[in-house]
C-alpha cells in the first residue's frame, strides 16, 4: 500500500467533499431545506458536520486503496457508483420514516451518486500502487 | 452468479430482522420521544415497500462491494468489509447529527447497532458468497 498516495487521496476527497456539499446541499438544496424549515436545526453544528465528512472521506479512500488499488480514475468512478446506491438505498429508508419531501429523496439520490462518482475519480486519479505491490 | 444471489438473500433477511426488532421493538421508546421527528406509523406503514427497496440497495452495493475485492476471504473478510463501511456510516451519522434535531444517544445507539449489523452481515455474506474460480489471495 502507498500510504502517501493514499493520504494525498484522502485529503482530495475530503476537501472535494467538503465544497460539494457546500454547493449541493447549502446552495442548490437551500429552498428545498427552508420548505421543510421544522425538520432542521437553525444552525448546523459545523465542526461535527466537517468531521462527519472527514471520517465518510478516510472510510471512502481507505476502502479504495485497500481493495481496489488502481490508479485509474475511471475504475475509481465505478467504485463511486457503488457508494452511492448504498447511500440511495438509505435515503429511500429515510423517506419512509421522516417527513422528507420526493424532490429532497431526489437531490439527495441525485447529489449521492454525483459525489460519490467524482470523489471516487479522484481518488482513482491520485493513488497509485507501489510499484511492487499486486494489482487484483 | 448463484451464490451471489444466496448471499444477498441471507444477508437481505437478517438486514430486514435485524431492522424490525432494532428500530421496531428495541429503540421504540426512544422514537416515541423525539415523535415530531418522525412520520406517523400508519404513514410509515403505507411507505413500507420503500423501507424493503432502500435495505435491498444496501444489501445488494455490500454483496457487489464484497464480490470485487473481498471475495475469497470468507468471514473475517466479510467482517473487515462491514466494519469499514460502518466507518462510513457513523461519519455520516455525525452529518446527519449536525444538521438534524435528534438526540444524541440515538446516533449513540444507532452507531453502536450499526456496527453490529454490518459485522453480521459482513459475515454471513463471506460465509455464503465464493468466487467462480479457485482465486490466489
Amino acid at each position: 500500500m502507498n500510504h502517501k498516495r493514499g493520504f494525498a487521496a484522502f485529503i482530495a476527497a475530503f476537501v472535494f467533499i467538503f465544497f460539494f456539499e457546500f454547493i449541493w446541499h447549502g446552495m442548490l438544496m437551500k429552498s428545498s431545506y427552508l420548505e421543510t424549515a421544522s425538520l432542521w436545526r437553525s444552525q448546523p453544528v459545523f465542526p461535527l458536520l466537517m468531521l462527519g465528512q472527514a471520517v465518510v472521506a478516510f472510510a471512502f479512500t481507505g476502502l479504495y486503496v485497500s481493495k481496489v488499488g488502481v490508479n485509474c480514475p475511471v475504475t475509481g468512478a465505478g467504485y463511486g457508483v457503488v457508494i452511492g446506491i448504498l447511500c440511495a438505498g438509505g435515503d429511500l429508508i429515510r423517506l419512509a420514516v421522516q417527513p422528507i419531501t420526493v424532490k429532497i429523496l431526489c437531490l439527495w439520490i441525485a447529489g449521492g451518486l454525483i459525489e460519490f462518482a467524482l470523489a471516487g475519480a479522484l481518488v482513482g486519479a491520485i493513488y497509485k500502487p507501489l510499484s511492487n505491490s499486486t494489482v487484483a | 452468479m448463484k451464490r451471489f444471489v444466496l448471499a444477498f438473500i441471507g444477508a437481505y433477511v437478517f438486514t430486514f430482522l435485524w431492522g424490525w426488532l432494532l428500530n421496531g421493538v428495541v429503540l421504540n421508546d426512544v422514537y416515541a420521544e423525539t415523535a415530531t421527528l418522525w412520520r406517523p406509523r400508519s404513514e410509515m406503514m403505507s411507505l413500507f415497500h420503500w423501507i424493503v427497496i432502500g435495505q435491498a440497495l444496501v444489501i445488494l452495493a455490500f454483496v457487489m462491494i464484497y464480490a470485487c475485492g473481498f471475495a475469497g476471504g470468507g468471514v473475517i473478510a466479510g467482517i473487515r468489509l462491514g466494519i469499514m463501511l460502518e466507518i462510513a456510516a457513523i461519519g455520516m451519522h455525525l452529518a446527519i447529527y449536525a444538521v438534524w434535531p435528534y438526540p444524541g444517544k440515538l446516533i449513540v445507539y444507532g452507531s453502536i447497532a450499526g456496527l453490529i449489523e454490518m459485522v453480521i452481515t459482513g459475515a454471513i455474506v463471506g460465509a455464503i458468497y465464493k468466487p467462480r474460480t479457485t482465486a490466489s489471495a
